[in-house]
Order: structure tokens, then C-alpha cells, then sequence
């Protein structure tokens, strides 16, 4: 028998909250609400167990349930009458299930306290409509002409954009301007791995306010850390939205509190995005990076994206890994070695007009700090010590990738150093917060240094 | 029973859904579009939308058992009045300003976590079915922990 539950996915979002009908062996009703229903296949739906709770025991005693979705589009209601098959403690479903929560409950810092203990796997008896509360028709019978984003043409036409981009940051923006004009995604992160294991640092952010590059997340910490650990998209769309907000609040005025301390950038972030959207960037098995999509509309992102996300996933993937390639292959040409140019030496008098910044370099804890203020840390700090200091010593102005990927002490890593993402990194980070020093790229795998300022370099241990 | 502070939150215009079971013990559910504390606080009417009403009245009538979730978008509090069924009759013409007082208050409800209330306008609240129930427990459903615990 068909149910026609397929054409129920979009209830199963978690928008509007689902109600739970059981009934306990000895015939007193119980009523609930519910975080969400998972849709499994055409006659099975998952419910989530996370808390021992009076609808736990009443299917464990009597396996008879009812369950109230709301179609978000329509508004629609439609009931589902259950019977629990059985429960999963692990699998793909539970794994599923199970990191969704996780990501929401990292958010509020309640991962553990929100927690999976089970998926109960429900055979789906019958569906009907629920009579007092009727839908509107979906406009020219389509089910979701507003949000209809993934197409073929708007894939094409970034697909387009990806292919004329050349090297890593025309790529890197192309596609979040292209996620912007194709598909109306205002607000969207890219993050790659960072230098320490299990981190990822922002390297381009559009459409908020601050770019953020530079900022980290640790794997396992809100969705883009969670996307990170499971190598999965994770969609989320209005679940548990009292918490997520409160939490999300709370963690991002915390966030805030510790700046100044932890030497930290803040991620980009919308204060209270309604759904968000996470997808790895994989290429031949690795991680190249992860891209977050926020949105402050309830339900932004749809279960029947999932697969095209996927795919458009792997394609922005195998983009920044080729431009990552490509650019350290040129880098090597002989072509890159050209003649550092050399400035006049500073006639080191403040005389000039020119404001005078503090450059100072703390070796213990790896970074660098511009007036007292938090730079960067990491490799892009010790390449821009490494890039004032010659340019102090010796007069110099321009600088080669190749010359950087050389110099022992930069401490590169032999495999996959990542120099371009560094380097890319730090050019933004002091476009936002130094413009007085700038990386101008002049050609393929060589740059300027170019200063506004006197600057004095301080090295401190 | 029901406190001053608990009648104000069921009667606010919050999502309320009634549960109930047949003789095989299946559920049956039915939105409800309002809720009003009796003056003794030991009684609820809800106000069953006609429409979706027949197998929760059947239900009450056979075996009187009744389970009632009130829920508040806005920050998702949540509790359940258990209770017994005690009559039921058509809702009076005087009645309906306070089903559709309590009806627009959620549909306001749902309107500031971001969902165009205007659009849950098809909802059908009247005419009504009065149910009026004995409370025997409240009990909290705001996810957490803490859920199930007796407020009253």
C-alpha cells in the first residue's frame, strides 16, 4: 500500500513542532510534543528517545502511537498512526539522528545533556488529513515555488563561474557570490583546515558585517565543527528553537568576553539564524573544507536539497583543491623567481606625515600583535614577521610563494602546506584589521608588501 | 488546583492538542482552539473544533480518559493536563470572541519564531464542541530533563 509518505517530508522538519499520541497498557492517553520525526522509507518514520519520558514507557507497554505533523508549506496538518517496530542504538539512521542533536545541543553548550539514546523506528499504519487544519493549495501546484533554489541553471551558471575563476581566492569568492546570486543564499562562511588537528579557520565569509578570516573551530563544535567531525551535511531548520537561541545567545556574548584573552577571532554568524545549513567540502576523500549557509527564514534549506547539496559539495571540493594545486605547481615554475624589487630604505622619521603602529611578535605564544591587538597567530604570523623583518633588514618590497615555501623556518609542513590559504588568510585578516600593511599579489606566486605606516618591529619571547 | 499563573498560561492563546484512546488502547488527537479554566480550578473546558472532533467524543464518552498539551512557540514551555471527562455540549455564540481571542494569540505565537501565522488562518476553530474535563494532574513537558515532573 502506498501511504504517500514521501510527499510528507517537508513536515518532518521540525518547524513546527510534531505531537505525540500514546497510551499506557493500563488506558490513560498521553499527549506530547516532539523535536522531530525522521522520515526512513515509504512506511517508516523514526522518532527521537532522548529523554526517558511517560510517551517511552506507554510504546514500550503498548506500541500503539499518533503522530501530528505540520506541512510548513501548506500548513497542512496530517496524522500518522504508529506502531514501534523496534529501536536503534547505532546505524545510519541513529547516526543521522543522533548528530543533528548533537549539533544543536554543542551550540548551547548542552552536547551530552541533549543526547540521542535511541532512534524507535515506527511502521507508519495509515496517513490522513487532519481535518481542522486544512492547507492552502501550493501555488500553480507546485509544493514550494519560494524556495525552489537548486536547479539545474543555477547550478550551471556557478558551475560556469568555478571554471573562469582563477586561483584559489577568485574561486573561494566566486562561489559564495555565485551561492548568493544563483541560489539567494545572502550569508555564507567557507572554512578549511587549520593548522592544529581537528580545526578548521575561516579563510572567506559574505555577507556579514565582519569577514572573520582567521577565526577557528574546533571539530565537534556547532555545526561547522559537527560537519567537520561527521563528514556529513547537517541541516537544521527551526529545531529546538527556544534552546538554539537562549544558547546561541548566551555562548556568542561569552565568545565576546574571552577575545581579549584567548587571542580569538570570532566567527562570522548571523545572532539568531533560523536555519542553517553545513556541507564538507570533500575531494577524493579529504576534507578540503566546510561551507555554511545561514539564513535568518525558518526553513530555508529543504530535505529534497539534501542530495543536490551533497553534490554541489563535492564539486566546490574539487574547485579549491585544483586551485590549491594549481597555485603551488605555478609557484615552482622559474617563471615565479623573479628579482625581489627593493624599496628606498624608510628614512625612519614619523616627520612624514605617516602614522607609527607597533608590529610586535610574540614567539611563546606564535602571534602577532599590531598596537597591542590581536593579529594573527600561527604560520600567517610568523610569514609576516618573516616578510617586515627582510623588508627592514634589507630594503625589500616584493616576495615570492616560493621563496616562503623554502624558508626552513617558517616550519611548513613537507606535505600539503596549505601556503596559499595561509597566505590568502592573512592578506584579509589585515585588510580588516591593518589596512597600514598590505599583500599585493602582482603575479602568479609573487607579492608586494606595501605600507602605509612606520612600523616598529618588536620581538618579544 | 490550577494556579493563577498556570490559568493565565493555558488561557494565553498557546498551542493546545487533545489526546485521547479508543477501546483498543489506539490514540486519537484533536487540535483544540482554546482553553478556560473553571472558577473552582479543578475544571478545564476546551473548545474541540467540530470538524475534527468525533473520535476524541467518542473516545470520552466510552472510557472519559483525556490528555491535554499546551505548548507556547515562543520558548517552547510545555505542559499536559491530564484529566476526566465530564460533559459536553455545542459551544455557545458567546463563547466564540474567546476561541478566536486564544486562536489569533497563537497564530501570533507562531508568527514570532519567524512562521506566517496569516497563512494557519485555514486552521478551522468554529464552530466548537465545550469538553469539559476534570483535572486530575499538570504535569511540565518544556524539553529537558525536568520534563514530566508535577506542576499541579
Amino acid at each position: 500500500m502506498n501511504l504517500g509518505l514521501e510527499a510528507l517530508a517537508p513536515c518532518f522538519q521540525g518547524l513546527i513542532p510534531a505531537t505525540l499520541y500514546t497510551c499506557s497498557a493500563d488506558g490513560v492517553p498521553n499527549s506530547a510534543y516532539l523535536s522531530h520525526v525522521e522520515y526512513i522509507d515509504p512506511s517508516h518514520v523514526a522518532l527521537s528517545y532522548q529523554f526517558f519520558n511517560k510517551s517511552r514507557r506507554n510504546v514500550a507497554e503498548n506500541p500503539a502511537a499518533l503522530v501530528r505533523v505540520v506541512d510548513p508549506d501548506t500548513q497542512q496538518g496530517w496524522e500518522l498512526r504508529l506502531r514501534l517496530e523496534r529501536s536503534e542504538t547505532t546505524g545510519p539512521i541513529f547516526e543521522r539522528m543522533s548528530l543533528r542533536i548533537e549539533a544543536i545541543a554543542s551550540y548551547c553548550g548542552m552536547k551530552g545533556i541533549f543526547k540521542l539514546r535511541a532512534a524507535d523506528i515506527y511502521e507508519v499504519l495509515s496517513v490522513r488529513k487532519v481535518p481542522e487544519q486544512p492547507g492552502m493549495p501550493a501555488p500553480h501546484g507546485q509544493r514550494r515555488a519560494p524556495d525552489a533554489v537548486f536547479t539545474m541553471k543555477a547550478l550551471h551558471d556557478l558551475a560556469v563561474r568555478l571554471h573562469t575563476a582563477e586561483g584559489l581566492e577568485p574561486v573561494l569568492d566566486s562561489i559564495l557570490a555565485g551561492l548568493e546570486k544563483h541560489f539567494g543564499f545572502q550569508h555564507s562562511m567557507i572554512l578549511v583546515p587549520g593548522e592544529q588537528p581537528q580545526t578548521l579557520v575561516a579563510i572567506a565569509s559574505h555577507g556579514y558585517p565582519s569577514r572573520g578570516a582567521g577565526a577557528e573551530a574546533r571539530y565537534g563544535e556547532g555545526i561547522t565543527g559537527m560537519v567537520a567531525e561527521a563528514r556529513q551535511p547537517i541541516r537544521i531548520a527551526g529545531l529546538m528553537r527556544g534552546i538554539l537561541y537562549a544558547y546561541a545567545a548566551r555562548s556568542r556574548a561569552e565568545a565576546h568576553g574571552l577575545l581579549t584573552d584567548e587571542l580569538t577571532i570570532p566567527l562570522p554568524g548571523l545572532a539568531s539564524p533560523a536555519s542553517q545549513l553545513g556541507v564538507p567540502l570533500l575531494a577524493r576523500g579529504e576534507l578540503v573544507g566546510v561551507l555554511v549557509l545561514e539564513s535568518e527564514t525558518p526553513y530555508r534549506f529543504h530535505e529534497d536539497d539534501r542530495a543536490t547539496v551533497e553534490l554541489l559539495g563535492s564539486y566546490l571540493a574539487l574547485a579549491i583543491q585544483n586551485a590549491m594545486l594549481r597555485e603551488a605547481e605555478l609557484d615552482d615554475a622559474p617563471a615565479a623567481e623573479a628579482a625581489p624589487a627593493v624599496v628606498p630604505a624608510p628614512d625612519g622619521s614619523p616627520a612624514n606625515g605617516r602614522s607609527r603602529r607597533e608590529v610586535a611578535f610574540y614567539q611563546a605564544d606564535d602571534c602577532v600583535l599590531v598596537d597591542g591587538e590581536y593579529l594573527i597567530r600561527g604560520l600567517p604570523a610568523r610569514i609576516l614577521w618573516k616578510l617586515l623583518s627582510a623588508r627592514q633588514a634589507e630594503g625589500r618590497a616584493e616576495f615570492t610563494n616560493r621563496e616562503l615555501r623554502l624558508d626552513k623556518s617558517l616550519q611548513l609542513p613537507e606535505y600539503k602546506d596549505n601556503l596559499e590559504t595561509r597566505l590568502l588568510l592573512l592578506r584579509r585578516r589585515l585588510d580588516e584589521k591593518c589596512p597600514d600593511i598590505r599583500l599585493v599579489p602582482r603575479a602568479r606566486g609573487r607579492f608586494a608588501l606595501e605600507l602605509s605606516a612606520d612600523l616598529s618591529l618588536v620581538s618579544r619571547a | 488546583m490550577l494556579d493563577d499563573s498556570l490559568k493565565a498560561f493555558l488561557e494565553q492563546g498557546v498551542a493546545i492538542n487533545v489526546g485521547t484512546r479508543n477501546a483498543r488502547l489506539e490514540p486519537n488527537a484533536s487540535f483544540v482552539g482554546a482553553a478556560v479554566v473553571d472558577a473552582d480550578r479543578r475544571h478545564l473546558t476546551i473548545y474541540v473544533p467540530a470538524v475534527g472532533a468525533e473520535a476524541v467524543l467518542a473516545d470520552l464518552d466510552v472510557n472519559g480518559q483525556a490528555a491535554v498539551v499546551f505548548a507556547r512557540p515562543e520558548d517552547d514551555r510545555a505542559c499536559q493536563v491530564k484529566g476526566t471527562f465530564v460533559s459536553a455540549r455545542p459551544a455557545n455564540d458567546d463563547e466564540e470572541a474567546e476561541v478566536r481571542r486564544q486562536a489569533d494569540g497563537f497564530l501570533h505565537q507562531l508568527s514570532l519564531i519567524g512562521m506566517p501565522g496569516e497563512s494557519s488562518r485555514t486552521w478551522v476553530v468554529w464552530p466548537a464542541v465545550a469538553v469539559r474535563l476534570r483535572v486530575n494532574g499538570v504535569f511540565e513537558q518544556t524539553p529537558g530533563p525536568k520534563a514530566g515532573t508535577v506542576l499541579a
